[in-house]
C-alpha cells in the first residue's frame, strides 16, 4: 500500500520559528508544482512543433509524477517535512477560493444532485465495506475505519473517527494506507475509464468526487480530466465531506453502545466539531460572487489563486505517496479496500450515468 | 507508514486555530486583497 512520508508534528514554540520551519517544504512543493507547469508547456509545445502524436499531459499529472519519483527514489531530508505537510492547507485554501467560480445557483443545482447521490453512495459503501470486512475477517474497528474512509472522505474521516470510536493506531494506519494507495491508483484509472466512455465534464467530475475517497486525490483526478471536471469534482467531494460528522457520530454511538468507546455527550456539538469548516468558506465566497461583490477580472484572479494553491497540493500528493512502505503493510486490509473501491467505483459510475440520463448533466 | 497525521487535519485543533479556519481566513484575506485591487490580474 502506498503510505505517507512519516509526518512530523509541529512542536509548540515561537510562532515565527514554526512559520520558518515550513518554508523549505513549501518551496519544494512550489518548485515541483511549477516544474510540472513548465513541463506541460514545454513537452506539449515540443511535441506539437515536431508533429508528434503525444498525449496532452497536464501540469497536474507532471506535478504528481515528479513528487512520486522524488519520494520513491530519494530520502527526503527532515527539513522539508513540516512544509510538505502543509499540502492539506493549500488544498483547503484552493477549495475555498474555488467558490469564486461557482454562483450559488450552480452550487444549489449541482450540490443538490451531489447530495442525493452522496447519500446513496454513503449508504451502499458503508454496507459493502462492512460485509467485505466480515467476509475477510478483519478486526471490527478496522472494518469500521475502512467503511468510513471509503464512504465519506478518506484520511480526514478516518482520523476523525479514530478518536470517536477509540480505534488502535495500527488499525488507523492500515486504513489510511489503503485509502491513500487506492487514491493514487484512481488518479490513473478514473480519467482513462472516463475517456474510454466519452464522459462529459460534469458527469466525470461527479464520478471523481463520489468515487475517489481522499479530497486531494479527488481534486487531482477531476483536474486531470479537465478544468471544468475538476470544479465539479471538488463540489461533489465537498458535499461528501460535509457528511463526515453524521457518519462518525453514527459509528461513535454504535461503539459506545458496545462499551468500546466513550459515550457521545452533546450530539450537536459533536457534529459541529467534526464539520469541515472550509465548506462554509467555499459557500461564503460563492455567495459573494453571486451578489456581484467582485468584477469579472477579480473572479478570474480568485480562480487563478485557487489553481496556484492546488498546484502545491498536487505536488504534495506525489511527495507523500511512498510505495516502498507498501510492503510493510498488511495485505488483507488492502484487498478489502481494493475490492470495495472497485465495487464503489462501479456503483458510483452507475449512479452518475443514471443521473445523467434523468437530469441531463 | 502514516504514523500520525492528526497534526495537520481539520479534526485536530492547533494551538491557535484549526487548519480549516486558517484556510478560510487566508482565503478571505486574499479575496479582500483582490476586491480592493491590492492583488490585480493574478496570472496563471
Amino acid at each position: 500500500m502506498a503510505s505517507s512520508i512519516p509526518l512530523t508534528r509541529v512542536e509548540p514554540g515561537h510562532p515565527l520559528l514554526n512559520a520558518l520551519r515550513i518554508v523549505p517544504g513549501v518551496l519544494l512543493l512550489a518548485g515541483i508544482g511549477y516544474a510540472g507547469k513548465i513541463l506541460e508547456h514545454s513537452v506539449n509545445g515540443y511535441a506539437k512543433a515536431h508533429h508528434w502524436t503525444f498525449p496532452n499531459i497536464e501540469y497536474v499529472l507532471w506535478a504528481i509524477l515528479i513528487g512520486l519519483v522524488i519520494s520513491n527514489t530519494l530520502t527526503i531530508p527532515r527539513v522539508f517535512q513540516a512544509g510538505i505537510d502543509t499540502y492539506e492547507f493549500w488544498l483547503k485554501l484552493g477549495i475555498v477560493l474555488l467558490g469564486a467560480r461557482f454562483v450559488l445557483a450552480d452550487v444549489l443545482k449541482l450540490g443538490g444532485i451531489s447530495l442525493g447521490l452522496v447519500v446513496i453512495e454513503i449508504t451502499l459503501s458503508l454496507a459493502l465495506m462492512t460485509l467485505l470486512g466480515r467476509w475477510f475477517k478483519l478486526k471490527p474497528k478496522l472494518t469500521s475505519l475502512l467503511a468510513i474512509g471509503s464512504s465519506v472522505c478518506g484520511v480526514s474521516a478516518i482520523i476523525a473517527a479514530k478518536g470517536a470510536i477509540d480505534a488502535d493506531d495500527e488499525d488507523s494506519s492500515f486504513a489510511i494506507a489503503a485509502i491513500l494507495a487506492l487514491g493514487a491508483l484512481s488518479l490513473f484509472t478514473f480519467p482513462a475509464i472516463a475517456h474510454a466512455l466519452h464522459m462529459n465534464d460534469v458527469s466525470y467530475g461527479l464520478w471523481a468526487g463520489l468515487g475517489v475517497d481522499n479530497t486531494a486525490e479527488a481534486t487531482a483526478a477531476g483536474a486531470l480530466y479537465s478544468d471544468a471536471a475538476g470544479k465539479v469534482a471538488v463540489l461533489a467531494k465537498t458535499t461528501r465531506n460535509a457528511m463526515i460528522g453524521f457518519v462518525v457520530l453514527g459509528y461513535a454511538i454504535y461503539w459506545a453502545g458496545r462499551d468500546q468507546a466513550e459515550a457521545v455527550g452533546n450530539k450537536a456539538a459533536f457534529l459541529w466539531r467534526k464539520f469541515p469548516k472550509f465548506v462554509l468558506g467555499f459557500l461564503f465566497i460563492s455567495l459573494l460572487v453571486s451578489f456581484h461583490a467582485f468584477s469579472k477580472g477579480q473572479v478570474g484572479s480568485l480562480g487563478n489563486l485557487s489553481k496556484w494553491a492546488f498546484l502545491l497540493t498536487f505536488a504534495g500528493v506525489g511527495l507523500r505517496t511512498n510505495f516502498r512502505a507498501m510492503s510493510a503493510q498488511g495485505l488483507r486490509p488492502f484487498i478489502v479496500g481494493a475490492l470495495g473501491e472497485v465495487l464503489i467505483a462501479c456503483l458510483t459510475l452507475g449512479l452518475v450515468v443514471g443521473a445523467n440520463r434523468i437530469w441531463g448533466l | 507508514m502514516p504514523t500520525d497525521k492528526s497534526a495537520n487535519t481539520s479534526s485536530k485543533q492547533s494551538n491557535w486555530l484549526s487548519l480549516d479556519t486558517w484556510a478560510v481566513l487566508v482565503a478571505l484575506a486574499l479575496a479582500l486583497a483582490v476586491r480592493f485591487d491590492i492583488l490585480k490580474n493574478v496570472p496563471w
